[in-house]
């Protein structure tokens, strides 16, 4: 069995065999694949220090993320200092302060706090979509947009912009959810016959993204002006910028209901890494299961997407690195996941409104940027650079 | 390209115009609100299907392109104008005195934030795209935070007045501007100059010989030509100046074509732009011709044996303040090239 993980995750297992007694010992403890291979090198640290268990692990990342939300609310375009921020809520909370200037109270209020809190929302979404369907595929290179959601998308947001289509109802937000949607509907119909085998998914998933970035090439070449691509190309690279409190709102119901879904389904997620016959002799019922969890990562994926555009790099590299932190047990690396990815979103988003001010980069480029030294940097310190 | 006599006129214009405004805003030394706020006129304009009002005239407007810049500086306003953005090419030489005046608030599209921390009282843009979400932020969201948002009428799909050219279109915003500002006499006086040189162009209609057609090559970015369609301003000039836009069967402004295509079509002229300022491969006027020599197809046009070609400088092709200057280029190419007598 433990060969059977490694097979599935060389890099993630590398880890701790490599630096057994330099890794917290919560590692090992959650790790008992490599457990047995370190095992001399990590029981000394693991009885003594098992003080760091889970929960210390998850409060000490939701702290982090509470300082990060603070500390960039106060990044960006205008200087907005804790004072501002503290009398935008006050004049809300019918407190008695001094309100601010309109414009002001609305740069902070409706753009900067959106903002950030949709960027916490969905790095988290992302990155916990990534890790599931890492494990359901049992693909170290799936991403949130494996199933062709983003492609689906963005042939949505197109079709908006660019024909036109229920331009005044729908917004590319709307446009872009029923892309979206209509995207994973696909794939679901052609999964029905075969069922979600993980290599179907992932073969099924790549087609019918690039079905629908083909339609999105041909939409744009056909019918729309330098202009129109450029803004459209803009908004696929991913930014922040469009958050609202009706976008966060949504994204504030959907995303804590499929993290919650996906961590009960945490035991058969484990279960998917040792393949779907073993899964089903544990007691899993795959095919619900993995159709449940594909649902999930669709919807939280679509309306990310939606909203903010397709982000890239948060979904694939986040939960890898998180793996290394906490092992593979998904009841730990799913909610790690989802913080580590809200603070990763919430600092590269903060980035990208500053670093090249005034202008503001699409937060996708900035997430690479940001995102591979930082990777190269955990896979070092764990050895297995 | 430049033109000295009509550089003098608009720079001449433009001194009195801001002498004119100085004097209209009156106390606009720093005792200054009440006795101001009362003392202009309350109005209202409606732009794009939204109703603007003003209780006062802006004293610090927000520009979101190049071309509403330039309308706004060549209206003389820019000691009301809080900030411009998003620069497509150079400022030319005669706004440029009054554009150092404005502060720049970014170089490129201008994002909500940015907007709204320059504190603006009016935001005027000539593309309707440029108020979404992710960019200023839309105009319902500048209405309810009392910033009126134009939009100019040429960029405006729902317009309802069918019939209107793009140059009505064009000489509707100076006046509602102008109206806005309190500026209308500087509004009205260009309306008539622009008018004036559209007339002028029309007039070499009546002197063509069997309608010429033409093919307007604005860009050849990466060898792929981008030509004139049938919604652009190019395709309008064509017909004041009494030619034919051979790429009028295309509903597009700039549809990308190939040079195949252009070939077919084998136009009576070529009007090419320069954009020698973006300085982008293959940007400039000379660059164009020499792909259009080397090019098997292209070469062979009689148009380009016998380099019947006018140049323009791009950036004046599309709708804007500096669209008579255009018009005039290409009458007078016509009248070089024999197509009008």
């Amino acid at each position: 069995m433990p060969a059977d993980r490694i097979s599935v995750r060389p890099a993630a297992s590398a880890g701790p065999a490599a630096s057994g007694t330099s890794a917290p010992a919560a590692v090992d403890l959650l790790r008992p694949a490599a457990r047995g291979i370190t095992v001399t090198a990590a029981t000394p640290p693991a009885g003594s220090r098992a003080a760091l268990p889970r929960p210390v692990l998850v409060l000490g990342i939701a702290l982090v993320l509470a300082a990060s939300v603070a500390a960039s609310v106060r990044i960006g375009a205008a200087d907005v200092g804790y004072a501002d921020v503290g009398r935008a809520f006050g004049v809300r909370l019918g407190l008695d302060v001094t309100p601010l200037p309109p414009l002001a109270d609305s740069l902070v209020w409706d753009l900067r706090l959106p903002r950030v809190l949709m960027a916490a929302l969905v790095g988290a979404a992302l990155a916990v979509c990534g890790a599931v369907l890492q494990a359901v595929t049992r693909n170290a290179l799936a991403d949130p947009y494996l199933l062709g959601v983003s492609s689906g998308a963005s042939t949505g947001a197109v079709a908006v912009v660019v024909l036109g289509v229920g331009a005044g109802a729908l917004g590319v937000t709307g446009g872009a959810l029923i892309g979206a949607l209509v995207a994973f509907g696909l794939l679901l119909a052609l999964l029905r016959r075969s069922g979600p085998d993980s290599v179907r998914i992932a073969l099924t998933g790549v087609v019918v993204g690039q079905l629908f970035t083909a339609l999105t090439s041909l939409t744009l070449m056909a019918s729309a002006d330098a202009d129109t691509t450029r803004a459209v190309t803009h908004w696929l690279l991913g930014s922040m910028a469009p958050a609202r409190w009706e976008s966060v709102a949504v994204c504030a119901v959907v995303t804590p209901l499929g993290l919650t879904v996906a961590w009960l389904c945490s035991n058969a997620l484990d279960a998917f890494a040792f393949g779907a016959d073993t899964a089903s002799s544990l007691g899993i019922g795959v095919r619900g299961t993995r159709t449940l969890l594909l649902v999930v990562t669709a919807v939280l994926t679509s309306v990310a997407v939606a909203t903010v555009g397709a982000i890239g790099f948060v979904g694939l590299i986040v939960p890898h690195g998180v793996r290394f932190l906490t092992g593979p047990r998904h009841r730990v690396l799913l909610p790690c996941s989802a913080l580590v990815g809200a603070v990763f979103l919430v600092w590269t988003d903060a980035l990208a409104r500053s670093v090249l001010a005034p202008r503001e980069l699409p937060a996708g480029v900035i997430t690479a940027l940001v995102g591979v030294p930082l990777f190269l940097l955990v896979l070092r310190r764990r050895g297995a650079l | 390209m430049r033109h000295p006599a009509r550089l003098g006129i608009a720079a001449l214009a433009l001194a009195l115009a801001s002498a004119g405004c100085s004097t209209a805003t009156g106390g606009s030394s720093p005792s200054d609100t009440s006795a101001d706020g009362t003392a202009a006129k309350a109005t209202t304009v409606s732009s794009c299907g939204r109703e603007l009002s003003f209780a006062k005239a802006p004293r610090r407007a927000v520009t979101l392109d190049q071309t509403s810049t330039e309308t706004l500086l060549e209206l003389g306003l820019q000691n009301r104008m809080a900030g411009t953005a998003n620069l497509k090419t150079k400022i030319p030489e005669r706004y440029r005195d009054a554009y150092a005046k404005v502060p720049v608030l970014s170089p490129k599209i201008l994002t909500g934030e940015q907007l709204r921390a320059a504190n603006p009282d009016f935001v005027v843009a000539a593309e309707a795209g440029l108020y979404t979400k992710d960019r200023a932020g839309t105009r319902e969201e500048l209405g309810a935070l009392k910033v009126p948002a134009y939009v100019s009428a040429v960029d405006c799909p729902r317009r309802n007045g069918s019939g209107r050219t793009p140059f009505d279109l064009l000489f509707s915003d100076y006046e509602k501007l102008g109206q806005v500002f309190g500026a209308e006499d500087r509004a009205a006086k260009l309306v008539r100059e622009q008018r004036a040189a559209v007339a002028d162009a029309a007039g070499t209609a009546a002197r063509v010989k069997d309608r010429p057609t033409v093919v307007w090559l604005y860009s050849a970015l990466n060898g792929t030509p981008y030509v004139a369609g049938r919604t652009g301003m190019p395709s309008e000039m064509s017909r004041i100046v009494g030619a034919k836009n051979a790429f009028d069967d295309i509903g597009e402004n700039w549809p990308e074509v190939s040079w195949e295509k252009i070939a077919e079509r084998n136009p009576d002229f070529i009007v090419i732009g320069d954009l020698s300022e973006r300085g982008r491969p293959g940007d400039s006027a000379s660059e164009k011709r020499a792909l259009m020599e080397k090019d098997p197809v292209m070469s062979k046009l009689a148009a380009v044996r016998e380099n019947r070609i006018v140049e323009i400088p791009g950036i004046e092709m599309d709708p804007s303040v500096r669209t008579v200057h255009a018009l005039r280029l290409l009458a007078d190419g016509m009248k070089d090239l024999g197509h009008a007598r």
